[in-house]
């Protein structure tokens, strides 16, 4: 099953097995679960992993972000839009621009210094800007723009 | 006193000068002080800059959000616990776990540095802090990662008052960092707020400063334009200055030349007298008192003369009158003046003209012997014994021209260095016992010098101490060329020396008493007839009435002077009446004198005092030689004593006339020719009297055509020097030319009556 599920990404996104972990709905040209995309831990893991660190308002110290970029799993279920907004699980929600996950190297992050993480260190999710790469990213936009907890993403 | 009156005008430039010193300093001030608040600027602007900064980082808003979600996933995990002891709905674990871990986290961020900050000090940070911390690690125990204990109701009952006792400070936290934030908006408002103000001041300061400089440039420009007006006006007021003086020395020019007039007047007669008192039979004791009289009077004249020239000279009024000058004629006459005075002095006198010299040079006569005689007097009196020696050459000038040298050398006391550099300044008289005894007015050095220089020459001299000194006087050479053969001879055979014209009727116009009696005396002393008239009226009425030879005219005269009778004599209708010689008797030196006197239609001049000499020179002039010659002697062809007369006809000329036309026709010809001549002559004689040059020239460029064709060569000649002369010839000698052509005219007509040219045989016109 594990090793299909690369091949299957390229044709049409299998359903989750696993605990679902984000819901993406909305403009989504490849839904897996009625029209809507839903993946678990172990899908998000397939895609393209990357890494980087940085310093953010929120931890003392820089630290190393690692996850699937978010344009990679926005293609996997071919979500197409202007504005994706991203709502947490306390019911924070932020809209971002379909740009930013094009343009910039925006992070799914998934590990926090490669380690999972749980809810209480903001995970399971974290959308995470290259701050430190890009010195236009630190303003309160982005800052803003950088939902954790992530739970869902609706695709406008 | 000099400075004071300079520095008047000029006063307020030394107001500003003094500000100038210290302009520099006042606007390097300015421009230090616009430095100063420009930085200023710049700081403040820095200074925001790094707030807004500052205040981007430290994100206190969303800190604020953050403290409040505590608060908010705080009520939703209680109302979790109290959901999940509801006995009747089945435990969700899920849903709790998530709700306790969300609101974990959100506690972990209350710990953050940026927190810290914010709440640093507060009270109400520390305590709930704690207190939260001490039910997480209870409700680890139930609800943590590792999960020891299971959950259930009973579990989450024992958790819930500790839970309940969290709402008062958690809320307490979250009004205290509301509180906290809108703190630090305050503070970044009011610091923003007074960084405008500081803002403000420094724009209010700088255009301050703008002002300031801009009243300065204006004031520059205000301070400029004062000193410009004040420049014109002190131009204006120069010019006015100038002007002033300038018709102050033209007033007094002008009053010079009238008082010199009124001054010789009365000297004329002085002299006059004193010359006739010479002749009345004086004992020796009267005689030599006279002579002194006769020196003082002429040393008077002198210092008068040369006052007149010194005035003349230095205005720029004196003008040369030029005219041809026969040079040893003039070395002639200035040797017979200067002889008796050397003799006196047992001082050789030497002439010596260089043989190479041309015999006529344009000059002005007068002026030449002044400056001769000023240099030979000055020879003769600074010398006691030796040769006083005047040497003529031809030299090449400095510029190339060739000119006339005088050179006039004594062996006399000479003068040193000193006395050479004062010499030809006025009143500097290098003996000064030597020029009192021998009189002088120590103008006539200067005088000469300018006179010569006037001429485009100079004076100069050298000496040596106790041997002697030379005087050198160089002037332009103009050669003349010789007299043209048509000049007429005033006097054919006329004698060269003594004796004068037969008995002449002389009318003597002359308003002064004194000057009458004098012109009486002297013109019967030459065996004329004087007649006077005492006014310009009664002389043009005498000659209404009566015949006279020749007129002296006097010019200044009451009712009528004597340009204006002059021109009334002119207009007569009797032919003979108008064309008298008249000769001006003037006193004054004037050229433009002349002038009048040459366009009124007087023949010549001569100058007051008249001179017995010169009066009879010019009568012989005009009237030949002794009594004797008649008009009928006059009439016969001319003799060949006088070779340059020509003939007056030219059988030649007249034979190839005859050839050409019948001798009737020629005979026609040659009698309206001679009828018409009057009346030529008539014209050539208007022409004159109103100084139409070009009429004079054209009737007789026509008069010298039909003479030459009819082979009338005398006449033709004449014509032909009229022509020429018309323009350049004195107008004296212009009527003269006019008065020959006339006698030549009826010498011609007898001719060819003699010959039977003028027989009319059959006349068919």
């Amino acid at each position: 099953m594990l090793c299909l599920l690369p091949w299957g990404m390229a044709h049409g996104l299998q359903p989750p097995s696993g605990r679902v972990v984000l819901t993406i709905s909305g403009r989504v040209g490849k839904p897996n679960v009625a029209d809507a995309a839903q993946f678990d831990m172990a899908m998000l893991e397939q895609l393209p992993q990357h890494s980087f660190s940085t310093s953010t308002p929120w931890y003392s110290e820089p630290r190393k972000f690692t996850g699937p970029l978010l344009r990679d799993v926005l293609a996997a279920c071919g979500a197409q839009g202007s504005t994706l907004r991203a709502i947490a699980l306390n019911d924070y929600q932020v809209d971002l621009p379909f740009d930013d996950a094009q343009r910039f190297d925006v992070l799914l992050a998934r590990l926090l210094d490669d380690r999972p993480m749980s809810v209480r260190d903001k995970g399971p999710l974290f959308i995470i800007y290259p701050f430190d790469t890009r010195p236009a990213l630190r303003s309160t936009t982005y800052y803003g723009r950088s939902a954790w907890q992530l739970k869902r993403i609706e695709v406008r | 006193m000099a400075t004071e009156a300079h520095r008047g005008p000029l006063a307020p430039t030394g107001g500003p000068r003094v500000e100038r010193s210290w302009r520099p300093t006042l606007l390097g001030l300015l421009g230090g002080v616009l430095v100063l608040v420009l930085a200023a600027a710049a700081l403040v602007q820095v200074r925001q800059f790094a707030l807004l900064k500052h205040s981007v980082a430290s994100q206190d808003d969303y800190v604020a959000l953050g403290i409040y979600q505590v608060e908010v996933e705080y009520y939703r995990l209680r109302e979790s616990f109290l959901r999940a002891q509801k006995p009747a709905v089945p435990l969700d674990r899920e849903a709790l776990q998530l709700r306790y871990d969300i609101w974990v986290s959100r506690i972990g961020l209350l710990r953050n540095e940026r927190t810290a900050r914010l709440m640093v000090g507060d009270a109400d940070y520390e305590g709930p802090l704690h207190m939260i911390d001490a039910f997480i690690a209870r409700a680890d125990e139930v609800l943590g990662t590792s999960r020891p204990k299971p959950v259930d109701a009973a579990a989450l009952a024992a958790l819930q008052p500790q839970l309940d006792a969290l709402a008062r400070p958690i809320h307490s936290l979250s009004l205290s960092a509301a509180h906290r934030v809108s703190e630090q908006i305050a503070e970044r408002n009011q610091a923003v707020r007074q960084h405008n103000q500081v803002g403000l001041l420094l724009t209010g300061f700088l255009l301050l400063l703008v002002l300031a400089i801009g009243a300065l440039a204006l004031r520059q420009m205000r301070l400029l334009r004062e000193r410009q007006q004040t420049l014109v006006d002190l131009t204006a007021h120069l010019r006015e200055a100038r002007q002033q003086a300038e018709a102050a020395s033209e007033a007094k020019s002008v009053f010079l030349a009238n008082m010199s007039h009124e001054i010789r007047t009365p000297f004329h007669g002085l002299l006059g007298m004193l010359s006739l008192l010479r002749d009345t039979g004086l004992n020796a004791r009267q005689v030599d008192y006279l002579r002194t009289a006769t020196e003082s009077a002429d040393h008077l004249l002198t210092i008068l003369n040369d006052v007149l020239d010194m005035s003349l000279l230095e205005s720029g009024r004196l003008t040369l009158s030029e005219e041809p000058v026969d040079l040893r004629e003039l070395l002639r006459e200035v040797e017979s003046l200067m002889r008796p005075q050397a003799q006196t002095k047992s001082l050789a006198l030497h002439l010596d003209a260089d043989p190479g010299l041309p015999e006529k040079v344009r000059a002005d006569r007068t002026r030449v012997k002044q400056i001769l005689f000023n240099l030979l007097s000055n020879a003769v009196k600074f010398s006691d014994r030796g040769v006083v020696v005047l040497e003529l050459r031809r030299v090449t000038g400095d510029g190339g021209g060739a000119q006339l040298e005088f050179v006039v050398t004594d062996t006399g006391i000479g003068m040193d260095q000193a006395t050479l550099a004062r010499l030809f300044k006025r009143f500097s008289q290098g003996d000064e016992s030597r020029s009192r005894r021998h009189g002088g007015t120590g103008l006539g050095l200067e005088i000469s010098r300018s006179l010569a220089r006037l001429m485009g020459g100079d004076v100069t001299a050298t000496s040596v101490p106790g041997e002697g000194s030379s005087f050198s006087f160089r002037m332009p050479l103009h050669e003349v060329a010789p007299a043209k053969p048509a000049a007429p001879q005033t006097a054919p055979g006329a004698p060269t020396g003594t004796g004068g014209p037969g008995p002449l009727r002389v009318l003597v116009a002359e308003d002064h008493p004194v000057n009458r009696q004098y012109m009486e005396a002297l013109l019967q002393g030459m065996g004329h007839e004087p007649f006077f008239a005492g006014n310009g009226v009664e002389a043009v009425q005498a000659l209404r009435e009566r015949r006279f030879d020749v007129v002296l005219m006097d010019l200044h005269m009451p009712l009528l002077d004597g340009v204006g009778a002059t021109l009334s004599i002119r207009a007569l209708p009797d032919g003979a009446a108008a064309t008298v010689p008249i000769i001006a008797l003037t006193a004054d030196a004037f050229a433009q004198t002349r002038e009048r006197c040459l366009m009124a239609g007087m023949n010549d001049f001569l100058a007051k005092p008249v001179s017995p000499e010169r009066l009879s020179a010019m009568l012989r002039r005009l009237f030949g030689g002794p009594a004797g010659e008649t008009e009928a002697t006059r009439s016969l062809p001319s003799s060949p004593t006088t070779d340059l007369a020509p003939p007056l006809l030219d059988h030649d000329t007249i034979e190839t006339a005859q050839r050409a036309m019948p001798r009737e026709r020629l005979a026609y010809l040659l009698r309206s020719f001679f009828e018409q001549g009057p009346d030529l002559v008539r014209r050539l004689r208007v022409a004159l009297r109103d100084g139409q040059a070009l009429d004079l020239r054209v009737n007789a460029h026509a008069a010298h055509g039909a003479a030459l064709n009819f082979g009338l060569t005398a006449l033709a000649h004449t014509a032909q020097a009229l022509h020429e002369g018309a323009t350049h010839v004195p107008a004296h000698e212009v009527a003269r030319l006019i008065e020959r052509y006339e006698q030549l005219l009826q010498r011609s007509r007898a001719a060819c009556e003699a010959e039977g040219l003028l027989d009319a045989r059959t006349v068919t016109e």
